[in-house]
């Protein structure tokens, strides 16, 4: 008894700093991993330098042919607007499709080949660095190294990506 | 058995008229798979006895066709009888510096300025979902100043497991739309074995690990077959490292998120796969002056510098001195190393090394050995220095000491299944892969329209091989297990003959009218 009551008279500095600081819960931090994850994936990070761009009339279009290719008649020549409206499905959609279909034939389908979480212990780096970082942030449990990266770290990262 | 049956004439070939090349692998080696040394006497049996009967059958087929490897970061294409693929990247690009024109593939090299590109990618996942973005670059691709179809059929690779109405539209796009008399769709590491199987001269089952752009799979094949049990697929591929890199680049020095075309090769000079992570992990903590791991270096800026390069240590040249440089340090090894351990930055996966060894242990106990003892590594990104070396010690450290293990790579991973699609076209069952080339456009949308090209190719066979004998047998040397395939293919030969029967009344009928005018 007497020792608590001591610890919350004066207790540690440093404790009391933390509990003012906001500390990202679990799903948040999930959802911030994934979103750094889908970074990872993208094309582009810009935004398309051309999207302003109005095209004139005069210049052939990306999509024209300027030779003609076949002996086709130009009838039945198409578009490549043509292969995309009728073959249009986001990758999620091809992958849930093939699934149904794997299931109802019991062949491996595409998730199944997914590789599986190691068993190896995950290493841990430092985010600002890049050397093994040993501490982890309170507030979002990105790693850091040494006081010097964690103050870097707070002033830039912390609680950037949070959704 | 059913596939020592199918591909005997195969084997045959290839031991008579080959030359036949043994490298890494002494036959010796060979003395403990039992299989090979049965099988290699009867085999000969069976050769005089071909060679006598059914000649045509043996003989290594000469067509000549256009093969496309179809990437999802480069196109690997080029005629047969070339020596190397032309290499074309798989997108359109879009540069800040000339506005109002697109850059399809390698109309790049035309662009001046190659900073802030933006980036049209037909892929997703390494699977195509961007056909307004994929149709044009085709075109540029067979059109007359790169590589037109010109009739010749086409060897075509896809991704494993390539969805129903990817394929659907690829076919309806190269019939329709190319014209292609005969079309081949096939995944690539398939043409990589056969690459494999030619350049040591045996057919050793073997594991593929193929590490491309968008992701890593690691394939056991199994007398020439892929056992899909055995598969994995890690998503980790060049794309991530390019990505992950210029995140790192971003936040501790430049701000070169937009930067993707000149990361990308600064990757490409500068990483490399570490030996000793820990150890070097150490040695990028010291000082510059006794650190051997940093590096600068030089970025293009376009106007001098087309491209960026790393600064020799000792002098620094002039140019150099107005020009940014980037300081690279730990970056150089831990970009790489996400192959190795996904877990690094998050992913919770195996490794490439992992997946390796738990491929070949997923496969039947009977073939694990001689698996471990060929593994090929493939693809961009088994590229970095050191790549080979590190998958070979990993690999090594965990399995059964007393297993041979060997790790190949080509001396150029990118092209590799591009020269197995040379392979396939010499093997002499190519023919029946391929609609026979004769009544080709007809014969090739008819099949197409059929939709069951696995059915097609044993279909063909068959009927090559009927007509070869005149005799109308069945299902014996289709090795069909399963009788309903078996009955739908009998009807579909029934069918087919009839039609030739008409055809061929029909051209008789029309001859006699002739030499009745005539008279």
């Amino acid at each position: 008894m007497m020792k608590a009551f001591k610890s919350q008279l004066r207790g540690s500095n440093r404790i009391k700093e933390c509990d003012k600081r906001r500390v990202i819960d679990e799903t948040q931090r999930r959802r911030r991993h994934r979103k750094i994850m889908e970074l990872l994936e993208s094309d582009n990070y810009q935004d398309d330098p051309h999207a302003d761009l109005v095209m004139s009339k005069k210049i052939p279009k990306f999509e024209d042919n300027l030779e003609h290719r076949s002996t086709r008649t130009k009838k039945k020549e198409r578009t490549a607007e043509y292969y995309q409206t009728k073959f249009r499905k986001n990758f999620q959609q091809l992958v849930d499709e093939d699934r149904v279909e794997a299931d109802m034939t019991g062949r491996v389908s595409y998730i199944d080949i997914a590789a599986e979480e190691s068993k190896l212990p995950p290493r841990h780096f430092c985010a600002v660095c890049g050397f093994f970082g040993h501490y982890s942030c309170v507030s979002c449990g990105m790693r850091y190294c040494s006081i010097k990266c964690m103050e870097t770290h707070m002033d830039t990262r912390c609680l950037k990506w949070t959704a | 058995m059913s596939y020592m049956d199918s591909s005997q004439s195969g084997d045959e070939s290839e031991d008579n008229q080959c030359e036949i090349k043994r490298f890494r692998h002494e036959p010796k080696s060979y003395n403990l798979n039992r299989r090979y040394e049965r099988q290699r006497p009867r085999r000969s049996r069976l050769a005089s006895r071909d060679a006598g009967s059914y000649n045509l059958k043996v003989v290594e087929s000469n067509l000549q066709g256009l093969i496309f490897d179809n990437g999802a970061h480069t196109i690997k294409i080029n005629y047969s009888f070339e020596e190397k693929p032309k290499i074309i990247p798989n997108c359109i690009m879009k540069a800040k510096s000339e506005r109002k024109r697109l850059f399809i593939g390698s109309q790049i090299d035309e662009c001046r300025d190659c900073s802030g590109l933006f980036y049209l990618i037909p892929s997703e996942r390494g699977y195509i979902t961007k056909w307004d973005v994929q149709k044009p670059i085709w075109d540029f691709v067979f059109s007359k100043s790169v590589c037109p179809v010109n009739n010749y059929p086409l060897i075509m690779t896809q991704p494993l497991f390539n969805f129903k109405s990817i394929q659907d539209c690829i076919d309806e796009i190269f019939f329709e739309e190319y014209e292609v008399s005969s079309m081949l769709r096939i995944n690539p590491t398939d043409l990589a074995v056969m690459k494999y199987h030619q350049e040591i001269g045996a057919k050793p089952p073997c594991v593929i690990v193929d590490s491309g752009y968008s992701f890593t799979h690691v394939i056991p094949y199994l007398e020439g077959k892929k056992y899909l049990k055995g598969v994995r697929r890690i998503n980790v591929g060049g794309k991530l490292l390019t990505n992950h890199l210029k995140d790192i680049i971003s936040y501790r020095q430049y701000h070169v998120m937009e930067e993707t075309f000149v990361i990308n090769q600064v990757k490409e000079d500068t990483c490399y796969v570490s030996q000793d992570f820990k150890s070097d992990l150490k040695a990028a903590e010291l000082p510059s002056s006794k650190n051997h791991i940093i590096r600068n270096y030089v970025l293009p800026d376009f106007n001098n510098i087309r491209r960026g390069y790393i600064q020799d240590a000792d002098k620094k040249d002039e140019i150099a001195e107005n020009c940014q440089i980037l300081r690279l340090n730990n970056e150089r090894f831990t970009v790489p190393e996400i192959l190795f351990h996904p877990s690094d930055i998050g992913i919770k996966s195996i490794g490439i090394s992992e997946a390796v060894v738990k491929s070949i242990f997923s496969c039947p106990q009977y073939y694990q050995k001689d698996l471990a003892k060929n593994i090929v590594c493939i693809g961009g990104s088994t590229k970095f220095v050191g790549f080979r070396d590190r998958l070979y010690n990993e690999i090594r450290s965990m399995i059964p000491a007393s297993w041979e293990v060997n790790v190949y790579q080509p001396d150029d991973p990118i092209s590799y299944t591009w020269m197995g699609g040379k392979v396939i076209l010499k093997s002499p069952d190519i023919k029946a892969k391929l609609p026979p080339s004769k009544k080709n456009l007809m014969i090739g949308l008819k099949w197409k329209s059929m939709k069951i090209h696995n059915l097609n190719a044993k279909l063909s066979k068959l009927v090559i091989s009927n007509m070869l004998k005149n005799t109308t047998y069945l299902g014996r040397d289709l090795c069909l297990k399963n009788p309903t395939k078996r009955l739908i293919i009998k009807q579909k030969i029934l069918k087919w003959q009839i039609q030739e029967n008409v055809k061929k009344k029909l051209m008789f009928q029309a001859k006699m009218m002739q030499k009745r005018c005539q008279v």
